[in-house]
């Protein structure tokens, strides 16, 4: 059925399809109506599940983890201090290697204070052992999420589905919401090991010695490279079963570029528009989306950019004293390739500021002009942004 | 595409209004995308929302900064030169005033909508809440927008005294009197 709701609705009405069977969440802008959508339907008798409404971010992800140890579909959201404050739990969730699901509304760390879309928060949680995946719009959302439940119980890593604030928590849009008996069929009950059981008391978190350890890590990554292969595997079955899918990264118009724009979430959308003129008035400009960020898809990266001659990638968020950070890790990721392309990184759209047409187009120019790379990140914003 | 501003104090219904609209540009087949922008608004302080509607999928997650229709529910928060700067020349702007057409010969090169918000508001009961009223008027205004989508989103959508809801529609439907932009000059 196709609704007219925001991104934060088309989440809490894909953790409601998914028969999440324990929602554990502490309320902050902007995921706030996640949470209070959730409660409405627990409300009124149509959630299916139970609402615990803990004290802190960090007490959602300890009662979602030891959920998920025993045995139990759960999902957390939250946004910008409340991951902040997670931070502790939630190298524990990946660790105890459980299937918890969360939804990151990414807005601005503090300080100072502001409400805004921001990818930092969610990027600072990089090596907590998360899947994280990047929604560009509504519809996106409501089906990473169902993927996500799908992919952390096979692999046993916990996922996290990154949304932008306003631009997807409150932009309203047409979204498809799918039958109950679809979802079902895709999703099927939750059979990952029940490690919590009350007649066999035990310890979820051994104390290990230091092979021990280094051995609980390489467990770990190889979890990550599995994880690539059923995120693959999921979304083609995905796109059988509801006729959309979407990959580690998307490409538009890649071969025989001059330039590649790499982008992340919304401003993905946004420079469709942008790449599909400028192709019409003949540039050869390629797109490359990036949506699966860890694990990260080095080897696709890889096939995709090989060719291009060069590549400007569009950050909103920042690494303070580096540059954006998924600029980062592409050129980390194609340091080996063949052809070496030259990157150039840009920060756009940082505290959430717009990122309109012109200012994509002004990237796009200044990168096919631009005769030599510069390291550090240029900063291009609208005027009186600044 | 339409590009509507919806202009306004907070507390007067702003946001409700441009999800209202947009659920009756989605009935009526459009796609529409509506936002609003959240921070630190407090009633009585300016509010703004905004809605897009065209044909197909709208890709484009920016905001609107030169909209081509404005809902303005507080006629103290425009002037004819922010108009000029901020909208594209020839916009529909409707606009909630107890003013005469008069009062209005500044706004020279827009199509105005004018309707008393308030006083339809008031003669259903709904004190400050005017939006129903000015969601009404805006249909007449648009043009394109059959009634029958409104009141199906105002059904669906207003939290309380549907019925005084859909008789302030049906009055500022037709209570909003139209100065052509030419008629003005």
């Amino acid at each position: 059925m196709r609704k007219f709701i925001t991104g934060n609705h088309a989440v809490a009405e894909a953790v409601r399809l998914c028969r999440t069977q324990l929602v554990a969440a502490y309320p902050i802008t902007p995921q706030t109506p996640i949470y209070e959508k959730l409660s409405d339907w627990e409300a009124a008798g149509e959630l299916g599940g139970h609402m615990m409404r803990t004290e802190s971010e960090h007490s959602a992800m300890a009662a979602c983890l030891s959920a998920s140890l025993a045995g139990i579909r759960t999902f957390t959201a939250t946004s910008s201090q409340g991951l902040a404050l997670m931070h502790e739990m939630l190298h524990f969730a990946s660790g105890c290697r459980t299937a918890v699901v969360m939804c990151c509304v990414n807005r601005t760390m503090a300080a100072p204070w502001a409400f805004w879309s921001d990818q930092t928060d969610s990027l600072s949680q990089r090596d907590t052992g998360w899947i994280q995946i990047y929604c560009e719009n509504n519809q996106e959302a409501l089906d990473s999420v169902i993927q996500a439940f799908r992919v952390a119980e096979q692999v046993l890593l916990p996922c996290m589905v990154v949304i932008e604030a306003n631009f997807i928590s409150h932009f309203m849009e047409p979204v498809e919401v799918p039958s109950q008996r679809r979802v079902d069929s895709f999703l099927p009950q939750i059979n990952i090991p029940k490690r919590f059981e009350l007649e066999n008391p035990g310890f979820a978190v051994p104390v290990v010695s230091q092979a021990q350890y280094q051995r609980y890590r390489k467990l770990s990554q190889e979890a990550m490279a599995y994880a690539l292969e059923v995120i693959e595997e999921v979304d083609q079955e995905f796109g059988d079963t509801f006729g959309r899918h979407y990959g580690f990264v998307e490409e538009v118009g890649t071969e025989g570029a001059e330039l590649v724009l790499v982008t992340t979430a919304t401003i993905t959308s946004t420079a469709r528009v942008v790449i599909e003129r400028l192709r019409q008035e003949g540039h050869k400009i390629g797109l490359v989306k990036i949506r699966v960020f860890r694990p990260f898809p080095v080897q696709t990266l890889k096939k995709t950019l090989d060719s291009a001659p060069k590549i400007a990638v569009i950050d909103r968020n920042i690494s303070l004293g580096r540059e954006g950070i998924f600029c980062s890790e592409l050129k980390a990721g194609l340091i080996n390739a063949s052809a070496r392309a030259h990157v150039q990184g840009y920060l756009a759209g940082i505290g959430g500021t717009n990122v309109s047409p012109s200012l994509i187009e002004r990237i796009v120019k200044d990168a096919l002009s631009r005769e030599d790379i510069v390291d550090e990140p240029i900063w291009i914003a609208e005027e009186n942004s600044c | 595409m339409l590009e509507i501003k919806f202009h306004g104090r907070g507390g007067q219904g702003i946001v409700l209004a441009s999800q209202m609209l947009g659920l009756a540009f989605f009935k009526a087949g459009n796609y529409p995308q509506c936002y609003s922008l959240f921070g630190g608004e407090r009633r009585g302080a300016p509010v703004v929302s905004f809605l897009r509607v065209d044909e197909n999928e709208i890709l484009l997650k920016c905001e609107i900064k030169q909209p081509n229709e404005l809902l303005c529910f507080d006629e103290t928060l425009i002037s004819p030169q922010e108009l000029h700067n901020q909208m594209v020349p020839g916009s529909k702007i409707l606009v909630n005033t107890g003013q005469s057409r008069g009062y209005f010969k500044r706004f020279l090169g827009f199509t105005l909508g004018l309707v008393d918000g308030r006083a339809v508001a008031e003669q259903f009961g709904l004190g400050h809440m005017i939006n129903t009223a000015m969601v009404g008027a805006y249909c007449r205004l648009n043009g394109n927008l059959a009634l029958k989508y409104v009141f199906e989103a105002v059904r669906e959508m207003v939290p309380a005294k549907e019925k005084a809801n859909l008789d302030a529609v049906r009055q500022g439907y037709s209570a909003v009197s139209i100065i052509d932009s030419e008629r003005v000059t």
